[in-house]
């Protein structure tokens, strides 16, 4: 009887609820993944990254895809943050703390990302030393590294400010300047891209500001999925406004970020020459599924997110969903459209090193996807995520995320 | 000093044996190509476009084009690719390079760029070609050196000696009285993809 009491009585206080088994399971599944993870990065290292699905002519695959990704996963939770307390009105709720903690997490599964991708990962040292600060990449590397550690340092001003040791003046400033690294490193990612005169899809000035509109579009949902989750088991209450709120948010991030996609269309599409061989990739050539995914998910998600009678809880995860896939379709259509149209497609002596799909010559391997992962790309890919689940779990586990009024 | 190539397209009969020398010369491993003949017709190798009897057919010889401007070297974030101020050549440091490729993203010629992508293999069995050419290593990016070593003892590159047709040509293209700025003077002439802005060393005579 007395168990039993006291069961009834942890269902009431839904804090004392959460961190139990489930979040322990996840930990351990997420680690388990982990260690596989690394098991199979080295496994690529020592066999060589001729394992990949990667080569010459379309020599990055999914690793960046995910990097871009992850970089823009990482935005929205910081900038949800601190964009209230940046310039003093009201945020969402308790969900400021949590939102940094998934950007941390999501930042350093970019990273990771890069660092699984490269050849040779023990001279990483050689960035720090003979860094060329022309390098767009150089500029990404430095840019990331500052945001990781701003971000922590965010997240402890908050923990401190909330303990009243330090004034909210000060909280300001750190969010105005996490808030200007947070849009930095979204457009030097795109610059690494952006810049590159070689390839037509990607030599636009638009993609900067795009790759912030991405970002926030899956950064919001993200945090919305998080929030509402956490809300759910118990982690911590939020008003049903602030997540509306972030609904209406997400919906207005969306129509910018298809109104961005539909500019570029038109401006590639419009002059008719080369830029159209991009547009016809896209809509109707061998990336046509993720351009339908995204663009029709994107329109579902604003249409959820607009009409007040959706906007339920399960819709609104539905249409976070919905903005997050079609912002990882975006990627996809981004990095391998880039590898997609060579500017040299003429015959010549073609290699199993060349091309991924050289058995039956250039014509074919540019008949369907150029480059298509191999399963121990996304076994890798699957490790790193994990360690952005675990990294996320241990937080919520560990540290004091919760809501002030709460806690 | 701006050493480069001209290339005579209408002398260039598809030979690829520039491109057996260079890899001869340069011990490049099985699989990789520093120097690629496209041919310009059909869509397969040394296929015409048209029909018989109004084909026609040409061949471009592809390598590392030696830009002034080169897009790799400004996107390297360790500067193992970089030009030699003195000669004008695009180098690669292997022992530096990490591997990312960016390099290979940044380069608008397709396919002058190579990755190891694993431990370099010989059919062979055997290292060829000059004792001083780099070694190559796993994962790391290479592409034409303009035969650096040879260069660098006063020799000509070794696909220079090589072509049959004599359709290729090096020299000093700063140099107005070398043989190939008399080439470019005297002959119509083209650079490829010109309009990337990149300025490559590597003309074509057309």
């Amino acid at each position: 009887m007395k168990e039993n009491n006291s069961a009834a009585k942890a269902a009431k206080l839904p804090a004392a609820k959460f961190g139990g088994r489930g979040l322990f399971v996840a930990i351990v599944v997420a680690a388990v993944l982990v260690v596989a993870g690394v098991a199979l990065w080295v496994y690529q290292l020592a066999g060589g990254m001729v394992q990949t699905g990667m080569r010459n002519f379309d020599s990055w695959g999914l690793y960046i895809t995910c990097f871009m990704f992850f970089v823009g996963l990482s935005a929205g939770g910081l900038i949800i943050s601190s964009v209230p307390k940046a310039f003093g009105i009201s945020g969402f709720g308790g969900i400021s703390k949590v939102a940094v903690w998934t950007s941390i997490a999501s930042t350093v599964c970019a990273i990771a990302f890069v660092v699984v991708d490269l050849g040779q990962p023990l001279r990483l040292w050689e960035l720090f030393i003979y860094s060329n600060l022309n390098s767009p990449l150089m500029w990404d590397i430095v840019v990331l590294g500052t945001y990781l550690i701003l971000s922590c340092i965010y997240l402890w001003a908050q923990l401190r400010a909330e303990q009243g040791k330090i004034g909210h003046k000060a909280l300001r400033v750190i969010s105005t300047i996490a808030l200007v690294c947070a849009i930095l490193v979204h457009s030097v990612t795109a610059w690494i891209f952006g810049l590159q005169q070689g390839r037509e899809m990607w030599h636009t000035a638009l993609l900067a500001p795009w790759f912030v509109s991405s970002a926030l579009v899956c950064g919001t949902g993200l945090v919305l999925i998080v929030s509402v989750i956490l809300r759910k088991v118990g982690y911590l209450s939020l008003d049903q406004k602030h997540v509306v709120n972030l609904g209406k948010l997400l919906g207005a991030f969306v129509c910018v970020d298809l109104y961005f996609f539909g500019c570029d269309l038109l401006t590639e599409g419009f002059p008719a020459a080369s830029g159209a061989a991009v547009v016809d990739m896209l809509a109707f050539g061998p990336l046509a599924p993720f351009f339908w995914i995204e663009v029709i998910g994107c329109i579902v998600c604003a249409v959820i997110c607009f009409t007040p009678k959706l906007r339920t809880n399960v819709l609104l995860i539905v249409a976070s969903a919905l903005a997050i896939v079609g912002i990882f379709c975006k990627r996809v259509q981004l990095l391998v459209g880039g590898f997609q149209l060579p500017n040299l497609d003429l015959p010549g002596v073609v290699t199993p090193l060349t091309v991924t799909h050289w058995e039956a010559g250039m014509t074919e391997a540019y008949a369907g996807m150029v480059y298509w992962p191999t399963p121990i790309e996304f076994g890798v890919a699957l490790g790193v995520i994990a360690l952005g689940a675990l990294i996320l779990c241990l937080g919520l586990r560990c540290l004091p995320l919760k809501p002030a009024d709460e806690s | 000093m701006r050493y480069g190539f001209v290339i005579d397209k209408q002398r260039c009969i598809g030979c690829h044996t520039c491109s057996v020398a260079c890899k001869i010369e340069n011990n490049i491993p099985d699989d990789v190509w520093w120097n690629r003949i496209l041919t310009e017709g059909g869509d397969e190798m040394d296929i015409p476009a048209g029909e018989f009897p109004d084909t026609t057919i040409s061949y471009l010889p592809v390598n590392c084009q030696h830009c002034e401007n080169p897009a790799c070297v400004k996107v390297c974030p360790v500067g193992a690719t970089y030009k030699d101020l003195e000669t004008g050549i695009v180098r690669q440091d292997y022992d530096k390079c990490i591997g990312c490729r960016m390099c290979m993203a940044a380069c608008p010629y397709t396919g002058v760029r190579s990755f190891n992508w694993e431990e370099p293999r010989y059919t062979l069995g055997m290292d060829l070609g000059s004792a001083s050419s780099p070694k190559h290593q796993k994962h790391t990016v290479e592409k034409c050196t303009m035969c650096w070593h040879r260069v660098a003892e006063g020799e000509e590159p070794a696909c220079i000696a090589a072509c049959p047709g004599r359709a290729r040509f090096w020299g000093d293209f700063d140099d107005s009285s070398s043989e190939v700025s008399a080439l470019i003077r005297g002959r119509e002439h083209a650079q490829l993809l010109s309009e990337e802005g990149t300025n490559p060393s590597v003309y074509y005579l057309i």
